[in-house]
C-alpha cells in the first residue's frame, strides 16, 4: 500500500541504536575477564579505548565505502567490485560469519538463562522461543528490527548505568592505581583482546543503504562507537574495581557479579541481577536478530531467494550452530574467533574496497 | 584458535529439535497465511481497487431523468395514490390524510410516519398554508403541471427542505425516513417535503469517558445532531464532512469528518477506499465499521479508536486525524491510532500539565501493572524466589503453606472468578451491581483465603490487578490488558522472567509490526522525532506544543 512506503526508511536514531545493538550484544558480560586475562593489570581500560579509536576510524571507512552505492547492500556491491563469482562466494562466505555470530549469541542466551534464570529447562525450548521470535521479528525486515532497537538499546543502557552506579557500592579505587605501573606493553598486549571486542560493528555496511538520510552516517558512526566505548570502558573499570584484576579473570560473567555482589535492602527487591539480566537477554535478542536478519538477507541476495524463505532456511541451521560448542569455555573461545575474523577480514576487506571503488570512480571520471 | 577440535557431535536429537524449531512457526505462517487469504476473499480485493464515484453524486444524477418522467397525465394522481397504498399495505405506521382543495377542484393526499414526523409543524406549515391558499385564490388562471408545482414550492408551502420526485419508491422510502409525501391531481410526480423530527435522547454526559474537567456533551444516536456538535466545537470553514452510505440492506449514512487543510489527503483517500469496501446488509453500529476498515484482524489491538466524546474528536481531528460518524450509534471513529493514544484522555489537556502529565505515567504504571503483575507473581514464587527480601519470602511462603495448588492454578482461580465477577456485574441493574461487587470481592476472596484456596498475598495483587485494569480511559483498550493478562501467566509458568522477557518482546515486536492506516503503532515508542514525546509520558505545556505530531504527516506541521 503506498501509505506504508513512506515510513519503510530507517531514522538516524534507529540507525545510531541499531548499531550499538549489533555490537554490545553477550561481549559486554565477558569483556572485563578477558582483558583481565590478557593484560594482568588494572590499565586494560587504556586499550579498549584505542581499539575504539581504531574502530571509530574502520567504521568512518566503512561509511564511506557505503556511500559510493547507496541504493546497495554489501552483498551487492561487492559483487560489482570484484566480480560476480568472487562476490557471491564472499557474500556466502559472510553468510556463514554471520550464521556463527548468530548461533553464539544464542549460546550464550542460553547458558546464562540455564545458569542463573532457569535451572533444569531444557536447552531446545529456551531456544525455540527465542528463535520463533526472532523469527516473526525479522520477517518484518530491517525497520521492524530497527524500530525495536529503538525500544530495547536505550532500556538496556539505562539498566547498564544503573548497574554502574551499583557497582560504585563495592568500589575501590586502590584496585585501579597505579596507572601505568608497568609501562605501556601490557597495555599493547592487550590489543589482541580488545580489537576483536567490537564485532559487530560491520553492519554498518548493511544498514545505511536503509537510512532516511545516508548523509548522517557518520553521525551514527561517531556516537555509536562514542556510547559502545563509554560502556566498554565503565563495565571493566567497574569490575576491576569492584574485585580487582585477579578476582575477575576467576569470575566467568564478573559484570553479572558487581550486580548480584551488592545487596539492595532498602529496595523492594533485594537483589536486582535476574531483573538486569533479563534486561540484557532483551539486547542480546537484538544482536542475534541483527546478525540472522543479515546472514538471511545475504542468502536471499546471493541466491536471489524472498527473505522469509531464506529466514526459514537459516532457522534450525543457526540452532544447530548453537549446539555445536561443548562447553563455556569453547563458546568463548568461539567469541574470540569470531572477533578475529571481524577484525581482520572488515578492517582489510573495506580499506581495499574503497581503494578500489576510489580508483574505478576515478578511471570512469 | 582451539575452538574447533573440542565441538559436541550432532545427535538424531538434535536434528528432531531442529526439525521441531522450524516446522512450527511454519505451520503458524501458514495458517495465517490463509486466514488471511479468506479476509481478502471478501474485502481485500475491492480495498484496494480503484476509488469510485462519490455516491453521493449518484442519486444527484436524477434530476435529469426527472424531467423526462414527469407528464401530468390526471390518471396518474389516481395510479400514485394506489401504488403507494400497496407499497405501504403491511406498514401499520405509514398515515394517511386526504385533503381536498378548493380552486383546484383536486383532491390531494399526504402520507407521513407515526413518531418520525413532527406533527405540529405538518398542521403548521403544510396543510395550513395549502388550505388556506386554496381557499382563498380561485381557480380560473392557476398554472398547471410543473408551474403548478413551483408555485407550490415557492409560494405556498412553509417548508425549507422540500424535493419533487418522478416515482413511488423513493417517495416511500424517504416516509420512512419521517419526511411526508405530498400526492395531488394534477401535479407532476410527488412532492417530499421533510419535517423529520424523531424522538432522540438529549444530549448527556458520555457514560463511557466520563471526566472532571472539560465539556459535558456526548453524542447522541442521531447523526445529525452529532455533525452540529461538531460543527459547535469546530468552526472552521475547513472541516470537511463528506457523507457515505453504508449497508446494503438498510442503508446508512456515514460520515467522513477531517479538516482539509491539515489532514494527509493520501489518509483521507485511503479511509473513503475502505468505508466504500464495506459490504454488509446493515451496519448496525460504528463496531461494525471498525471492524470492516481495520489493517488487521488477528491483531489483539484495536487499531481504531472510539469516542462519545466532540472535544475530542475535533483535537484528534486537528492533529490531521479522520474521523468516522455513522447514524444511529454515540460512537465516533477515529484512525489512524497508537498505542500511547489508547492511555490519553481529553482531561489530560484541560488540566495544568504537571498533575496531567503525573496522572498520564500513572496510568502507564497502571497498564503495565494490570497486564503484568500476576505474571510476575507465577514467575518470582515459582522460579525466582531468591530475588525478594527474605523476610517477605518467608511469609509468602508461609501464607502459601496450606494451598493445594501450583501457583499457576492458583492465580487462575482467582483471576478467572475476578473477571467473571466484573463482567457480571457490567449488565446487573444498577441497584444490585455494586451489592454484587461486595459479595464477590469481599466476601468470597475472604472465605477463599480462609478456606485455604487461595493465599492472602494472592487476593490483594489480584485485587490490585483488577482495580489498575480500571485506569485505562478507553474501555477497549481496557479490555485487551484483560485478555493478554491470561497468556502472559502461561508463559510466566513455563519459562518464569525469561518467558515473560519473551511475551513482553513478542507485543513489542507485534505492535512495531502492526500499522493503523499505515501508521506504525509504536509509533510513539520509537519514534520518527522526539519532538512528538512532548505528547506520551509526559504531556508538555501547551506552549512547547507548537508542532503538529508528526506521525500523521499533516499538511501544514505548525499549529497556527
Amino acid at each position: 500500500m503506498e501509505l506504508d512506503k513512506k515510513n519503510e526508511r530507517l531514522t538516524t536514531g534507529q540507525a545510531l541504536f541499531l548499531f550499538i545493538g549489533s555490537m554490545m550484544g553477550s561481549e559486554l558480560m565477558t569483556l572485563p575477564r578477558e582483558v583481565a586475562q590478557t593484560g594482568k593489570v588494572p590499565d586494560v581500560w587504556i586499550s579498549i579505548i584505542i581499539s575504539g579509536l581504531f574502530y571509530a576510524f574502520i567504521s568512518w571507512i566503512m561509511v564511506k565505502l557505503a556511500e559510493c552505492y547507496p541504493q546497495q547492500t554489501f552483498y551487492e556491491f561487492i559483487q560489482r567490485l570484484i566480480g560476480s563469482w568472487a562476490g557471491k562466494a564472499i557474500g556466502l562466505l559472510l553468510v556463514i560469519y554471520f550464521l556463527v555470530f548468530a548461533g553464539f549469541e544464542l549460546r550464550s542466551v542460553n547458558e546464562v538463562t540455564s545458569f542463573l534464570l532457569l535451572e533444569g529447562t531444557p536447552t531446545w525450548a529456551i531456544s525455540s522461543v527465542f528463535l520463533w521470535l526472532s523469527l516473526y521479528m525479522c520477517a518484518g525486515g530491517l525497520f521492524a528490527i530497527g524500530k525495536m532497537c529503538q525500544v530495547v538499546v536505550p532500556i538496556f543502557l539505562c539498566a547498564l548505568t544503573v548497574i554502574c552506579l551499583i557497582g560504585l557500592f563495592l568500589f575501590d579505587s586502590n584496585y585501579l592505581r597505579p596507572v601505568l605501573s608497568e609501562g605501556a606493553m601490557p597495555v599493547i598486549r592487550t590489543l589482541r583482546t580488545t580489537l576483536f571486542s567490537f564485532s559487530g560493528h560491520e553492519c554498518l555496511l548493511f544498514i545505511l543503504y536503509q537510512m532516511e538520510k545516508p548523509r548522517e552516517g557518520r553521525k551514527v558512526v561517531g556516537y555509536g562507537i562514542g556510547i559502545t566505548l563509554f560502556f566498554y570502558v565503565a563495565s571493566v573499570i567497574v569490575s576491576i574495581g569492584a574485585f580487582s584484576v585477579k578476582g575477575v579473570v576467576t569470575r566467568t560473567w564478573p559484570f553479572v557479579d558487581v550486580i548480584r555482589g551488592v545487596e539492595l535492602s532498602f529496595l523492594f527487591l533485594e537483589r536486582l541481577e535476574s531483573l538486569l539480566l533479563s534486561i540484557w537477554i532483551m539486547q542480546v535478542f537484538i544482536t542475534f536478530s541483527i546478525c540472522y536478519y543479515l546472514a538471511a538477507l545475504g542468502v536471499s541476495k546471493v541466491l536471489r531467494l524472498p527473505i522469509a524463505a531464506a529466514l526459514f532456511i537459516l532457522l534450525p541451521l543457526v540452532f544447530l550452530l548453537s549446539l555445536l560448542p561443548k562447553g563455556i569455555s569453547d563458546l568463548f573461545a568461539v567469541g574470540q574467533l569470531l572477533g578475529l575474523v571481524s577484525f581482520l577480514f572488515f578492517s582489510i576487506a573495506s580499506v581495499l574496497l574503497l581503494l578500489i571503488a576510489k580508483a574505478r570512480s576515478w578511471r570512469h571520471g | 584458535m582451539q575452538s574447533s577440535l573440542f565441538l559436541t557431535p550432532l545427535k538424531l536429537s538434535m536434528f528432531i529439535q531442529a526439525g521441531w524449531i522450524t516446522l512450527v512457526p511454519l505451520l503458524i505462517m501458514l495458517t495465517v497465511r490463509k486466514l488471511r487469504s479468506y479476509e481478502k476473499g471478501t474485502a481485500g480485493m475491492s480495498r484496494t481497487g480503484p476509488l469510485e464515484a462519490d455516491p453521493i453524486e449518484d442519486s444527484g444524477a436524477a434530476p435529469s431523468q426527472e424531467q423526462g418522467l414527469l407528464n401530468d397525465a390526471p390518471g396518474e394522481y389516481r395510479g400514485f395514490l394506489q401504488q403507494f397504498r400497496d407499497a405501504s399495505q403491511d406498514m401499520a405506521d405509514v398515515n394517511e390524510h386526504s385533503l381536498y382543495l378548493k380552486n383546484l377542484k383536486a383532491p390531494a393526499t399526504l402520507f407521513f410516519l407515526n413518531g418520525l414526523t413532527d406533527k405540529p409543524s405538518l398542521d403548521q406549515f403544510v396543510m395550513r398554508p395549502l388550505l388556506e391558499w386554496a381557499n382563498q385564490t380561485e381557480g380560473e388562471n392557476l398554472p398547471t403541471g410543473g408551474d403548478l408545482r413551483t408555485l407550490l414550492m415557492e409560494q405556498v408551502l412553509l417548508v425549507s427542505e422540500m424535493e419533487a420526485v418522478p416515482d413511488v419508491e423513493t417517495a416511500l422510502t424517504s416516509v420512512l425516513f419521517g419526511s411526508t409525501v405530498l400526492l395531488l391531481e394534477g401535479l407532476p410526480g410527488v412532492l417530499i417535503l421533510g419535517s423529520s423530527r424523531g424522538n432522540t435522547r438529549s444530549i448527556e454526559d458520555p457514560i463511557s469517558e466520563s471526566i472532571l474537567r472539560g465539556p459535558r456533551i456526548g453524542f447522541t444516536e442521531a447523526l445529525s445532531d452529532n455533525t452540529a456538535m461538531l460543527r459547535r466545537q469546530g468552526k472552521s470553514k475547513h472541516l470537511a464532512m463528506v457523507s457515505f452510505r453504508v449497508g446494503t440492506k438498510v442503508e446508512k449514512t456515514l460520515i467522513v469528518a477531517y479538516f482539509k487543510d491539515i489532514a494527509d489527503p493520501e489518509l483521507v483517500e485511503e479511509v473513503k477506499r475502505r468505508v466504500q469496501a464495506i459490504e454488509m446488509d446493515e451496519v448496525l453500529e460504528t463496531g461494525y465499521v471498525e471492524q470492516w476498515i481495520e489493517d488487521d484482524f488477528l491483531s489483539p489491538f484495536p487499531q481504531v479508536q472510539n469516542t462519545e466524546r466532540p472535544d475530542r474528536v475535533i483535537a484528534a481531528l486537528l492533529e490531521g486525524r479522520v474521523a468516522l460518524l455513522l447514524d444511529g450509534s454515540p460512537f465516533a471513529l477515529l484512525v489512524p491510532v497508537t498505542f500511547s493514544m489508547m492511555l490519553q484522555s481529553p482531561e489530560d489537556y484541560y488540566e495544568r500539565w504537571l498533575p496531567s502529565s503525573f496522572i498520564r505515567m500513572l496510568r502507564f504504571v497502571a497498564t503495565w501493572i494490570s497486564l503484568f503483575a500476576p505474571a510476575l507473581y507465577i514467575a518470582f514464587i515459582s522460579f525466582h524466589p531468591g530475588l525478594f527480601p527474605t523476610k517477605l519470602v518467608l511469609s509468602i511462603v508461609s501464607t502459601r503453606k496450606g494451598v493445594p495448588f501450583t501457583t499457576l492454578i492458583e492465580v487462575l482461580i482467582l483471576e478467572v472468578s475476578i473477571e467473571i465477577l466484573r463482567e457480571a456485574g457490567l449488565r446487573l441493574p444498577k441497584p444490585i451491581g455494586p451489592a454484587m461487587g461486595i459479595v464477590g470481592g469481599l466476601i468470597i476472596g475472604q472465605a477463599a483465603v480462609n478456606a485455604g484456596i487461595v493465599s492472602p498475598i494472592l487476593v490483594i495483587i489480584v485485587s490490585a490487578t483488577a482495580i489498575s485494569s480500571f485506569v485505562a480511559p478507553i474501555y477497549s483498550a481496557g479490555i485487551v490488558m484483560r485478555m493478554l493478562r491470561f497468556p502472559a501467566m502461561f508463559s510466566a509458568a513455563l519459562f518464569g522472567l525469561y518467558g515473560l522477557i519473551m511475551f513482553f518482546l513478542l507485543l513489542c515486536i507485534h505492535m512495531t509490526r502492526l500499522r493503523s492506516f499505515g501508521v506504525p503503532y509504536t509509533q510513539m515508542l520509537a519514534p520518527k522525532s522526539y519532538g512528538d514525546w512532548k505528547d506520551f509520558f509526559l504531556r508538555a505545556p501547551l506552549r512547547f506544543m507548537r508542532n503538529r505530531p508528526a506521525v500523521f504527516r499533516s499538511q501544514s506541521r505548525k499549529r497556527k
